[in-house]
């Protein structure tokens, strides 16, 4: 009896809940505010902006409704939404190099040239970084504004580096002398780490293979077995073979960044951006012990790439693309830029790196690290092949890492990563 | 025969057409739902799978017939690892969970002190969120932060890399799966066990059999056609396990897609490599196979019944 | 004789002692996580000893905002189990009654196929028709899994139950739904208990339709887990809170309703 009752009360609050639920539910576009929707990761960006959103809306008339989620969830929701060409979000914020080419051709991403042409002058386009522009540049259009930065960088310790009193490599060569001196495999002390995971590796092997002269392609034809490319596979993953932890294979910066904070390991090549973590006692006990150098140089010079990791741009199907365009202007215009680098962000726009107020959050070491890999000349504009199916072709150019970190026949990888690669190629030329 | 109540009398047109038509329209709206909700995407998907859709489904895409079967079963290098990867998953996970939960129901079978606690605790994992067990076991298998490495260090043992050790994820993982549902094969087998008359067993004790041999005589015998219902109920989760993989592994299951089944496959091509086309067809074929060998326990059950 | 009735209590306390640990110990670990700081989780040596601290909980509360996301899986729970019970209860019952074998079976498909073949059309279908992102886009995906589900409960729990009643019913001149109405309904209440708690749970527990289908408005707990998880940093302490927060209101609802639980999850198993 009792229980009878409580299933009644329970079915009865059950049909209420959803019918007040759906009336709110409906979005509540038209009227005198439109609703502006942003597709956000979860990313230090997103905390930052989000404070001064109520700022914009004030200024602005519009309402913004933010998004977060994961950013592999992120993208599992562009791909099922924008497949059914989705009006679901204005502003979307993407990864140029893993998303770039794709959502260009899927025509999901709107240009965004003739905003750039009608901008008022303080935006300044001009002033974003080279390499970042071309990055959200296809086929002669722009699709999105640069928002963060990322360059490699050779992170080390120093207390580790001081006891066995070595100093901080400049080339490739005193790396893996500096790694070998330092590794003390019976202490748990190592002397090198970075990615290894088949997908995540490839990222980070990148600024290794450009420095060491070679590149993923030419465009057309796959050089992973060039004399070059084959050195810096070798190097690689010879490296994460003698002077890593175990384990590195299954190893993106969730699970290699928290050893460097650590102190267990002396050198760490990863991106710019991950310094914040070191920084925080609540997950670093390296916080006055890390250091940051820039990478070091190859036979053919120090050439770390200098992407625009994530930028903002326009749903194609946006019934909202002029309010999107003016929400990106405001998001990524010299002032908000400024404001937001002062919160501990590498953003884009060149100017933020010459002035004292743009660097003002940054240790010395890292701005020296960044000027340097920002440079002419020495900066490489993707860290990833430039291939509309990024995620297949990078899971193709990692296995020879990975055969290399476990100590495999590299040689063989390489040949068989080359040939399927040139297959992916070719395919991807044909579509 | 007793004359009809009034309240029935008054039954209009509607109620006689509604009882007269009931098979209809009492099953219609559930059958209408399943059939909208399953058929017509099924269908969309076996139309994707012959074509070459990819990277965005509203683009124009070739329709390639069989190709992409063809390709899957004898050119790829991911499908049939894959299959074999869900065939050791599964049936590693089932005979444990079968063993280890026979195991726990008899040793609960009969009642004592303190047992009801017991079939509370046992029922936690079960009802766990999925991902949230994914999450907190990757916590505890974490390589260097992880408390199952520094328990083994206790030991001496050298740490492990479990998840993230591509020749101990699969077994890892297996792991996760049976602690979460080895109860529930438990709780299946103590129903059937306490539903167990004690006539055949007292008379088995009578002849002079010990437990061991009543067990193999009597209890699994008897015991049968519940053992099949939970091995039929777990095969059809353990075939499709996703949650756990994607929570802890990720698109494409590690480096060495040590950890990559069927249905993380078919995320992988869909989600992750926007190959949609040839995502249906492994969709499709997974679904085949998990029908077989849905069939084949069904039909296995109803001869244990007869 | 007396050796060995002291032996077997003796072996079994020993043996579901380690069950116990094995089953238990994992969820003390994740609760002894969501109270300690960054750095303890990260420092093997403070594995027992360490300052107790909210902060997590705060997290999860305050910066990540959860308690919409719990109003979102109660709403999808509770809605989806009720519109699955009002649809699929008397289907069930006729297809017990006249053993519509096929009906049945069609309706048990659904629980078989993998689901990620159903994403992409599911969403394509609620796009079309405006529903995407909706409560009533999460509440029809739920019920894919919800009514079969209930539908195989209930079909096991109408099987057993006696025919007679209802056909004295039918005698006394109750129409047949008349008689499902008045008298094998009244005496399903532990049926319809078992089944809709059992559905609850696994609407709360879903993972992969909200991840595809839910808006921001209309996310679940599970897919809010996601948020401790950032581009460049890893919360444990707020993802183990988070997974307590998820984890907690279903167990508690579960202990509560144990008997349900337990006859819905063994369900089927004695038919026959």
């Amino acid at each position: 009896m009792q229980l009878k009752k409580m299933v009644v009360a329970l079915a009865a609050t059950a049909l209420l809940v959803p019918v007040a639920a759906c009336s709110s539910s409906t979005p509540k576009d038209g009227g005198d505010q439109p609703t502006l929707h942003v597709a956000l990761p979860t990313h230090a960006w997103t905390n930052a902006i989000k404070e001064s959103i109520p700022e914009f809306e004030k200024v602005s008339g519009i309402k913004v409704d933010l998004t977060t989620f994961g950013e592999d969830q992120l993208s599992d929701q562009y791909n099922v939404k924008l497949n059914t060409k989705s009006k679901d979000f204005d502003v979307m914020m993407f990864r140029p190099p893993q998303d770039g080419k794709l959502f260009v051709q899927n025509e999901w991403l709107a240009p965004i040239d003739d905003y750039l042409k009608q901008a008022d002058a303080a935006y300044k386009w001009d002033d974003f970084l080279p390499a970042t522009r071309d990055s959200v540049t296809v086929d002669g259009s722009i699709y999105g504004a640069p928002l963060i930065t990322e360059q490699e960088v050779l992170y080390y310790n120093k207390k580790l580096l001081a006891s066995a009193g070595v100093n901080v490599p400049t080339t490739m060569d005193e790396l893996e002398a500096a790694a070998a001196k330092l590794t003390d495999k019976g202490k748990g002390q190592y002397g090198f780490l970075s990615r290894g995971q088949l997908s995540a590796s490839v990222t980070q092997f990148s600024s290794f293979l450009y420095s060491f002269g070679g590149d993923f392609d030419n465009g057309k034809k796959a050089t992973l077995n060039t004399p070059e490319a084959k050195k810096a596979y070798e190097f690689y993953g010879r490296m994460l073979n003698q002077y890593a932890p175990t384990g590195t294979t299954e190893m993106n910066w969730i699970q290699a960044m928290p050893i460097f904070a650590q102190g267990k390991v002396a050198f760490y090549t990863d991106v710019s951006s991950l310094s914040p973590n070191l920084d925080d006692p609540a997950t670093s006990t390296v916080v006055d012990d890390w250091g940051v150098a820039p990478f070091p140089a190859g036979p053919a010079g120090s050439h770390p790439y200098n992407i625009s990791a994530w930028a903002l741009g326009i749903n194609a199907f946006s019934e909202h693309k002029d309010l999107a365009w003016k929400f990106m202007e405001w998001a990524t215009g010299q002032d908000m830029s400024l404001k937001l680098q002062q919160k501990g962000q590498s953003l884009a726009r060149a100017s933020l790196y010459a002035s004292a107020e743009g660097t003002k959050g940054f240790r010395d070491d890292m701005i020296a690290a960044i000027k340097s890999s920002t440079a002419a000349g020495v900066a490489v504009g993707h860290d990833r092949p430039l291939v509309i199916k990024v995620s297949e072709a990078r899971e193709i150019i990692g296995k020879p890492i990975v055969t290399g970190i476990d100590g495999g026949d590299v040689a063989a990888a390489i040949e068989e990563a080359q040939t399927l690669y040139q297959k992916f190629l070719d395919s991807e030329t044909k579509a | 025969m007793t004359p009809p109540k009034p309240v029935a009398q008054t039954a209009s047109a509607l109620s006689d057409f509604a009882n007269k038509h009931r098979k209809y329209v009492l099953a219609g709206p559930a059958t209408f739902f399943i059939t909208c909700m399953l058929i017509i995407p099924l269908g969309f998907t076996v139309y994707l799978s012959m074509t070459g859709a990819s990277g965005s489904v509203s683009r124009n895409a070739d329709f390639l017939g069989l190709a992409n079967y063809a390709e899957i079963l004898f050119g790829n290098d991911r499908f049939w690892p894959a299959v074999w990867r869900t065939v050791v998953f599964t049936s590693v996970v089932l005979t444990v969970e079968m063993l280890a939960g026979l195991g726990i129901a008899l040793l609960l079978w009969r009642t004592f002190r303190g047992d009801s606690i017991l079939r509370v605790i046992i029922l936690l994992p079960l009802v766990a969120t999925p991902v949230a067990v994914g999450m907190m076991w990757m916590l505890i298998f974490h390589p260097t932060i992880g408390a199952a490495n520094e328990i083994l260090s206790w030991f001496s043992v050298s740490a492990q890399g479990w998840l993230s050790d591509p020749r101990q994820a699969l077994p890892t993982l297996m792991f996760i799966d049976i602690w979460q549902w080895t109860p529930m094969v438990t709780l299946i087998l103590l129903a059937g066990l306490r539903s167990i008359s004690d006539e055949p067993l007292e008379a088995a004790s009578v002849d002079g059999a010990n437990s061991f041999q009543r067990l193999i005589h009597v209890i699994l015998p008897t015991l049968a056609p519940t053992l099949v219902t939970a091995l039929l109920l777990r095969a059809i989760d353990a075939l499709k396990t996703f949650d756990i993989i994607y929570a802890t592994k990720g698109k494409g299951g590690g480096s060495y897609h040590e950890a990559e089944t069927l249905n993380i496959l078919a995320y992988s091509y869909s989600f992750d490599y926007q190959y949609y086309g040839k995502a249906s067809a492994v969709l499709v074929l997974f679904l085949i196979i998990i029908l077989t060998i849905c069939c084949v326990l069904i039909i296995m059950r109803k001869k244990q019944r007869v | 004789m007396s050796s060995k009735r002291i032996a077997y209590p003796i072996f079994r306390a020993v043996m579901l002692t380690v069950v116990v640990i094995t089953l238990v110990v994992p969820f003390l670990w994740m609760v002894l996580s969501s109270f300690k700081s960054n750095l303890a989780i990260t420092d093997p040596k403070q594995l027992f000893s360490f300052n107790p601290t909210l902060t997590n909980y705060e997290t999860v509360f305050g910066v990540a905002d959860f308690l919409p996301f719990m109003i979102n899986s109660l709403v999808i729970g509770a809605a989806s189990t009720v519109v699955s019970l009002i649809i699929g209860v008397p289907a069930s019952w006729v297809m017990a009654r006249y053993q519509m074998t096929k009906s049945s079976t069609g309706v048990l498909v659904a629980r078989i196929i993998p689901t990620v073949s159903l994403l992409i059309p599911w969403y394509y279908i609620f796009a079309q028709t405006g529903l995407a992102g909706t409560y009533t886009s999460l509440i029809l995906a739920h019920m894919f899994v919800s009514l079969p589900l209930i539908v195989w409960i209930m079909l096991g729990f109408f099987e057993q139950l006696p025919i007679d009643l209802e056909e004295s019913g039918q005698v006394d001149g109750l129409t047949p739904i008349g008689a499902f109405w008045r008298i094998t309904l009244r005496l399903s209440t532990p049926g319809l208990a078992t089944a809709g708690i059992l559905s609850f749970i696994f609407s709360w527990n879903n993972f992969m339709f909200a991840l595809i289908l839910s808006s921001a408005q209309t996310r679940t707990l599970p897919i809010a887990l996601y948020n401790f998880i950032s581009y460049a940093s890893i919360d444990w302490g707020g993802l183990m809170a988070a997974s307590v927060t998820i984890t907690l209101p279903v167990c508690v609802f579960a202990l509560i309703f144990q008997r349900y639980v337990v006859a819905g999850l063994t369900a089927g198993s004695m038919k026959g």
